[in-house]
């Protein structure tokens, strides 16, 4: 109680509370920029918090992450252009709202659903997350390796790429985290005598390399598009009928998108989805849905934005990451010296606190933000790409520079947006090769630790009841969605002759 | 507004595709295209199993040149134990690629992409004259490749924006960037 007092006490400080309202400006401009999102914008903005105290370079990543996801929703809209993926599904009714005359009303329900969503599961964090960490504080390195060995495994799931792909994009990643002196043994690996490899391939200019210059490149395949805006008057608040038709949808959504959020390395994109189709599913009218449904919008936004908070419960109390994000808001963590985990919860509760009271007060900001500036925001998403682009490369340069002042970093960013751009081109997500290359040297290591403690015999790892518990949660999600479909198909045959 | 009289763009005149005038929707690049990308021809499918497959070998075999600990250092396994066996997982994983899931594109890869590239290594060049000067011409050379023609817009992008970018850094975050002919000039 004493360090949820103390979280909110800290925020109280004018440079912070200044710094928290720029970072929700920018993450609503990022979100709602071309090409941009809010994994995109975390990564660029991360070498900028160095010089920062931890509470205030967290919290701008996380009120960059949270704006940015709702900001998704203006480009969505107004033209049909979803400005992060996970408002993809509000497209498909609030474009149609937008064609009728009725953008201002789409996107009132839009800020309303999405700070709904936001603080409700800002709420389960501050509930969840010392719950869960407390729970872990008894994990031992076996427990921890199947943990991660989990986390990692739900790569096969997420990003835009198929399931073999994104967890061959995940292995590639572990193994560029293996690069550099082995933390066990101080054996030099994959150095090549190079001293620039010593301590290994940093997680920042990869980050901003397969984030924002592999975009650049997938942008210069679009210059030939235009985007056109739908015409609005000023944003709308959702009337007493509006309320009445999504009170349901935007509560439902807000803990499908809460508990997709919990679990590792799912993020907003899944849980809209899922949002989107159950407000249809339980729907009154469900004719209405991609002809213009407001209650379609609101089971997006809430769905999408709750799943920020829920990210954030396994990135901080266990160290794996939510989502794409969270993964460089944990990389973030990992440069300001803060260790992830159940421990933060203890030593650190006043830090853990002030994040989520951050959180919080970014959820209330962009209600305000949005409501009376997304008309403004609605011009910023129609900036050319050949003017922005090459700003975002000068501050990706700059920033990927920035960490360690070695050019070298330069390289490791440029080389790693022309691996991740060709990554994209050919079906792989870039974003388990992140998520690996943060997570691998832990699962390294907690697998070094666990053979130690088992004496080398790690067949004693299925001996402990929690460990045999994620090694099965593993197995399930790596093989279950293939096993599961071959017997939807089995049975299909069946059902279609009524036998 | 005052433009450089250089050819207009390569490529083809702005086509309303996303708005009012385009429908269905269309999605950015982190959505799954709707329609199904096809192969391209077997080169496509076979190059990147074959680049990871070898790249796999050639890893495999630096990670045994690794040095051994010996059994009371080793902390559990050998430092080559690991990486070998995400190599193995990786080999599988490949195989399991081609038989299952090969790599298909959509398109060839296009020109404005290859040129923006080869802009990266004209930058890479030019950074060993000065970092800030290299950043200058490539963001404004990107631009004006990419067909922006109005000078302004052109000075904003390649001049003021590195500049604000790097006082910004220098000043208020106090790091150094590499000397080169203009960086030189600030630091004296």
């Amino acid at each position: 109680m004493d360090a949820l007092i103390h979280g909110l006490a800290s925020l109280f400080d004018l440079h912070l509370l200044l710094l928290i309202f720029c970072a929700t400006i920018g993450g609503v401009i990022i979100g709602a920029l071309p090409g941009l999102n809010a994994t995109t914008g975390a990564a660029l903005l991360l070498p900028f918090t160095l010089t920062m105290e931890p509470v205030p370079a967290i919290a701008t990543m996380t009120a960059i992450y949270c704006s940015a996801t709702f900001a998704g929703a203006i480009t969505a809209i107004l033209i049909n252009t979803p400005g992060t993926a996970a408002s993809a599904t509000t497209c498909l009714d609030g474009y149609p709202l937008a064609q009728q005359g009725q953008a201002g009303r789409a996107l009132g329900m839009a800020v309303v659903a999405s700070t709904f969503g936001g603080i409700f599961s800002v709420i389960c964090l501050m509930l969840a997350a010392p719950l869960l960490a407390r729970a872990a504080y008894h994990f031992s390195p076996p427990e921890y390796f199947a943990l991660t060995l989990f986390g990692l495994s739900m790569l096969a799931s997420i990003g835009d790429g198929s399931a073999i792909k994104n967890l061959i994009a995940g292995v590639f990643g572990i193994l560029i985290a293996m690069i550099g002196v082995d933390n066990l043994t101080t054996v030099e690996r994959f150095t090549f005598g190079s001293y620039h490899l010593y301590e290994g391939i940093g997680f920042v200019p990869v980050m901003i390399g397969v984030f924002g210059i592999s975009e650049l490149l997938v942008q210069s395949e679009k210059l030939h598009l235009r985007r056109e805006a739908i015409r609005m008057k000023s944003v709308e608040l959702p009337d007493r009928r509006d309320y009445r038709d999504s009170w349901r949808a935007i509560l439902r959504s807000s803990g499908i998108g809460t508990f997709i959020g919990i679990l590792p390395a799912e993020g907003a994109t899944v849980a809209s989805m899922i949002g989107y189709n159950e407000a249809k599913r339980w729907s009154r009218n469900p004719e209405l849905f991609g002809k213009g449904a407001i209650e379609g919008v609101a089971g997006s936004e809430a769905a999408n934005n709750a799943a920020t908070g829920g990210a954030m419960v396994p990135t901080l109390a266990l160290g794996i990451p939510g989502s794409a994000t969270a993964a460089v808001i944990l990389a973030g963590l990992m440069v300001h010296g803060l260790q992830p985990g159940p421990n933060m919860f203890t030593e650190q509760a006043d830090f853990a606190y002030a994040i989520f009271w951050s959180m919080m007060l970014v959820n209330l900001l962009f209600f305000f933000v949005g409501l009376r500036g997304a008309r403004i925001f609605a011009r910023v998403t129609l900036i050319p790409v050949e003017v922005l682009w090459p700003v975002v490369f000068v501050f990706s340069i700059v920033g990927a520079y920035a960490l360690d002042q070695s050019m070298f970093d330069v390289w490791v960013a440029l080389v790693s947006g022309v691996i991740g751009y060709f990554m994209r081109r050919y079906g792989f997500s870039v974003v388990p090769l992140a998520i690996g290359l943060i997570l691998g040297g832990m699962l390294e290591q907690r697998l070094g630790q666990s053979m130690v403690m088992l004496d080398e015999k790690w067949w004693l790892m299925f001996t402990r009841p929690l460990t045999l518990l994620f090694l099965v949660l593993t197995a399930l999600a790596l093989f279950g969605p293939a096993v599961w479909g071959r017997l939807v198909k089995r049975r299909a045959p069946l059902d279609s002759t009524g036998e | 507004m005052w433009r450089l009289s250089l050819p207009h763009r390569m490529y083809p005149a702005h086509t309303p595709v996303f708005g009012p005038a385009a429908l269905p929707a269309r999605f950015d690049s982190m959505t799954p295209p709707t329609e199904k990308p096809k192969l391209l021809g077997q080169c496509e499918r076979w190059l990147i199993p074959v680049l990871i497959l070898t790249f796999c070998g050639a890893t495999f075999w630096v990670s045994t040149t690794f040095k051994k600990m010996p059994p009371i250092l080793k902390r559990g396994i050998q430092p080559s134990d690991f990486p070998q066996l995400l190599l193995l997982l990786l080999v599988f994983l490949t195989l399991l690629m081609v038989w299952k899931d090969p790599v298909r594109v959509r398109d060839r890869l296009m020109g404005s992409t290859v040129g923006t590239i080869a802009l990266f290594a004209g930058f890479a060049a030019l950074t060993s004259i000065d970092f800030f000067l290299a950043l200058a011409v490539f963001a404004t050379v990107l631009a004006l490749f990419w067909g922006e023609r109005r000078a302004p817009i052109l000075v904003l992008v390649g001049l003021l924006v590195p500049a604000a970018i790097f006082f910004t850094f220098d000043q208020v975050f106090e790091i150094r960037f590499p000397r080169g002919l203009l960086t030189s000039l600030w630091y004296g």
